[in-house]
């Protein structure tokens, strides 16, 4: 991410707060109504301990993780119902082996949420990179690894062309990331002249296909793209800054934040993220058909809007999207198992969706502590 | 008149939000025939009280509200409050510029064929000019709204509300839908206001202009902090000084007494020159290291932009701010130069431009520390509690655990949080604005105390506010500013002589204090 280093700042400077007990009256207000002076060096567990007691702790634990709760009793009522076809290795590599592309997706998606964004058109940037690589490779005889590289900067340059008319410009995102949409899938269809061309290649199939501990290494670069933003946005000051601006924007202008370039590189991000899903997709299918791009847009939004009813409730979060694309594919991994194909994965992604955003917004509304 | 029931009443009327309580046993009486008017600051809970009659809040469970003598059943529902004869004023008129003056006064209620359900367009415009001329306006319904001039296009507005009223009844609130106008124009419109209450109607205006509410109403009722300062009062009974001193809440009970004045002044090292902003100007001051000063004004000359200009929240149209270090241009400086240089802001709004609600004191006081406190990779939590449960101890914050989201806490402790965010910064140069707005008392004590301590390490504080007694009781100086002469230093360090003063010289025009 290079949209980070303002450290231009001041020096650091003497903390202020501590220094500021003075033992002495002030006249103007009576000594009795100040603030009680407690001893500034009492821990913190000692302090907490009164207000927070075990029994909220657990009930905080409860709220944080219900949704886990929730995986477990579907997948038991499965189990339960066929044991044969359910429980087994196979269902579970099927289950966590799958999705990587669209847990890719899904980070793209969040990228722009967290910052308080909105973009559309992350789907169609997916597609323009997964029909760039074949269509390079096998048509115009690039080496692969130079096709990767042309994919990745088309990706950015779309999320250049939003962060453009969006943060610069000021155009509302849902109409600038709306028309794109439609606009990289377009090109995506003018490359690939409507014929369907795929590339295989053993070495680059394996990047994303070989086995590991029972999984495809794309499940781990799925595992370690959400570990890695997460480790961003908690631990990293660039991170923090991006949650406040998604909190508050005007807050964090005026703590001297440069807003709008967070907004821009969320979109820049968003879609150089959307790339690589491309890439991952290339590798383990070997083609892609760009107009099949708009039916992973939703998955992708269910997934982030279930993820923030967990982990931190009531906040957009990679671990939350990580587990909400598990969550996702395992309900409707068992009702194909059921035998109900097809229009089933419309119908669970759609009030999936529904039903994700309507339990953050009542988890978010009792959300007290962080 | 007293034999008939009031046109409006309200009686123990409270609203609380989450644990901040907004209004408090507030009442209203509006009688027919008369112009009431409704005065109190900003956040005084004026628009919440007219948010409550007009039913887009639910007041808390107790309150009693009649319309002519006619219960209205709560949770108010605006349908049955208007068919029993309020209607309101927008703020800025609410008037389309593109359609005609009877589209834009029938709008709402539309006379429609009835076979066919679509507008009858004739029957319309008799509706608009029947209600015209019952206002006694005399306008053709069909021009376009846009061509007309600025009081004509309050008539309309009023127009509107009167719509539906018969003559002599009804009652209208104009909620500072007069702020655009003024001298003749506001007259005119004074006078169909009398025209439409001698008949029996009533109008309950709301507006900061003291003057308007002296010349055009018979009551006042006056808010303070959600709190009645003043019900029903006869305006012929008050002067405007009268009214400020209700409005901005001088009881000579709470004064405390001024700061001693620092036994050796200190060599200024805090120097703003020739700063103007969009309605500001001329303003220029020093101060030192170690010292408050406080800038007052009459509410809404201008005064309030200060505190953003001095900040670069907003941009200047001129001026400097020097500290010992640096000098910063505040037309480009921005938020970040003007941080660089130690200059910060508490803002007034702690809602919107001051805190992120939706997140942790932590995570809020930790904000302008996170670039250098923390490193590029790791931003680090340690000093992050720290910062926070030394400033919760400091400021006493309740409660004490700072993983609490900030939407929990009361108005108070927000602005405790808000506060400690940029103290534990340790700026050069603390600006706050209203900072003791809308807290309660013991809130108000801390806070200024805390300001007290912040001056004796060193900083310089700049006090931007209208609470005339927290200026007399935390600055060390005072200016006034007034558009005549920019920002002058008063003598004055008592709350009341400060409201004198601000009335007195902003009538006078020259400045003739000091």
């Amino acid at each position: 991410m290079t949209l980070s280093d303002q450290s231009n700042h001041t020096q650091t400077r003497e903390y202020a707060v501590n220094g500021l007990d003075s033992p002495e009256p002030i006249p103007t207000i009576p000594p009795d109504q100040r603030a009680d002076p407690a001893p500034a060096t009492a821990t913190p567990t000692a302090r907490r301990t009164p207000t927070a007691t075990l029994r909220e702790q657990l009930g905080s634990l409860g709220s944080r993780y219900a949704l886990i709760g929730v995986w477990l009793v579907m997948a038991g009522f499965y189990g339960v119902i066929m044991p044969d076809k359910f429980l087994s290795v196979s269902t579970a590599q099927a289950i966590f082996g799958s999705q990587s592309a669209l847990l890719f997706l899904a980070v793209a998606a969040l990228c722009t949420f967290v910052v308080g964004e909105f973009d559309l058109s992350f789907a169609s940037v997916m597609g323009l990179s997964a029909t760039i690589v074949p269509v390079l490779t096998a048509l115009h005889h690039v080496p692969l690894a130079a096709s990767c590289g042309i994919a990745l900067l088309a990706a950015l340059g779309c999320g250049g062309i939003n962060a453009f008319f969006i943060v610069k410009l000021g155009v509302p995102s849902l109409v600038v990331t709306l028309g794109t949409a439609s606009l990289f899938l377009g090109l995506a269809e003018l490359i690939s002249s409507s014929t369907i061309v795929s590339v295989s290649n053993p070495t680059f199939s394996n990047l994303a296909l070989r086995n590991f501990l029972g999984l495809p290494l794309s499940f781990y670069y799925g595992l370690i793209l959400c570990a890695g933003f997460a480790y961003v946005l908690t631990w990293m000051p660039i991170g923090r800054h991006i949650v406040f601006v998604g909190a508050n924007r005007e807050v964090a202008r005026l703590a001297g934040i440069s807003v709008d370039r967070i907004r821009a590189g969320s979109y820049v991000a968003a879609s150089l993220v959307a790339g690589m899903a491309g890439l991952l997709l290339v590798a383990t299918v070997g083609g892609f058909d760009p107009t099949a791009s708009s039916s992973y847009l939703l998955p992708a939004l269910a997934a982030v809007f279930l993820g923030t009813a967990i982990v931190s409730p009531g906040q957009f979060n990679p671990m939350g999207t990580f587990l909400g694309i598990y969550f996702l594919e395992t309900g409707i991994l068992g009702l194909q198992l059921l035998g109900y194909t097809g229009w089933v994965q419309d119908a669970f992604y759609g009030a999936g969706l529904v039903v994700a955003v309507t339990v953050a917004s009542v988890v978010r509304s009792r959300t007290q502590r962080a | 008149m007293s034999s008939t029931a009031a046109r409006l009443q309200v009686r123990s009327l409270n609203k609380t939000f989450g644990s901040v309580q907004v209004l408090t046993d507030v009442e209203l009486t509006v009688l027919a025939g008369e112009i009431h008017g409704l005065a109190g600051q900003n956040g005084s809970g004026k628009s919440t009280l007219i948010k409550i009659l007009t039913g887009l809040y639910t007041p808390d469970p107790g309150a009693d509200y009649q319309v002519n003598g006619q219960p209205i059943r709560l949770p108010v529902r605006w349908q049955q409050v208007r068919a029993a004869g309020i209607s309101v004023v927008h703020q800025d008129l609410g008037l389309l510029d593109q359609l005609t003056v009877a589209e834009n006064i029938c709008v709402g209620g539309f006379p429609t064929s009835r076979v066919t359900g679509r507008i009858d367009r004739h029957k319309r415009d008799q509706l608009a000019a029947r209600t015209l001329d019952r206002l006694v306006v005399e306008l053709e319904p069909t021009r376009l709204v846009g061509t007309l001039s600025a009081p004509e296009r309050a008539e309309i507005a009023i127009a509107r509300a009167m719509r539906d009223h018969a003559k002599g009844a009804g009652l209208i609130i104009l909620d500072e839908s007069t702020r655009a106008l003024s001298g003749d124009d506001l007259t005119r419109v004074h006078t169909m206001l009398r025209r439409i209450t001698a008949d029996g109607s009533a109008a309950v205006i709301i507006s900061h202009n003291l003057t308007e509410l002296m010349d055009v109403t018979d009551r006042m009722t006056i808010l303070r902090d959600g709190k009645l300062a003043g019900s029903g009062l006869a305006t012929a009974e008050l002067s405007e000084e009268e009214i400020a001193r209700r409005m901005l809440g001088s009881n000579l009970a709470q004064t405390v007494a001024r700061p001693p004045v620092p036994a050796t002044p200190k060599a200024p090292t805090i120097t703003v020159t020739g700063l103007a902003g969009k309605r500001v100007h001329d303003v220029e001051f020093s101060l030192a290291g170690g010292e408050i000063l406080g800038i007052t004004g009459l509410p809404g000359n201008g005064y309030e932009e200060i505190p953003y200009l001095l900040t670069g929240a907003q941009s200047a149209r001129s001026g400097t701010i020097s500290t010992s270090d640096t000098t910063v241009d505040l037309t480009r400086a921005g938020v970040i130069g003007c941080l660089r240089a130690g200059v910060v802001l508490v803002p007034e709004r702690r809602d919107r431009d001051g805190l992120a609600f939706e997140l942790s004191m932590r995570d809020n006081i930790s904000l302008p520390g996170l670039r250098t406190r923390g490193r590029r990779w790791y931003v680090g939590h340690k000093w992050q509690r720290e910062d926070a449960d030394s400033a919760v101890d400091t400021l006493d914050i309740r409660p004490r655990t700072p993983s609490t989201l900030v939407k929990q806490l009361s108005g108070g402790n927000q602005q405790k949080v808000l506060l400690a965010k940029w103290l534990t910064m340790g700026p050069t140069v603390l600006v706050l604005h209203e900072p003791t707005q809308a807290v309660d008392v013991g809130a108000r004590l801390d806070i200024l105390h805390t300001l007290r301590r912040a001056a004796e390490n060193g900083m310089a504080v700049i006090l931007v506010s209208s609470e005339t007694e927290d200026l007399a009781a935390a600055c060390d100086r005072v200016l006034i500013y007034r558009a005549s002469t920019g920002a002058i230093e008063t003598a004055v360090r008592t709350p009341d002589g400060l409201i004198n003063q601000i009335y007195a010289v902003e009538h006078q025009s020259a400045g003739s204090t000091s």
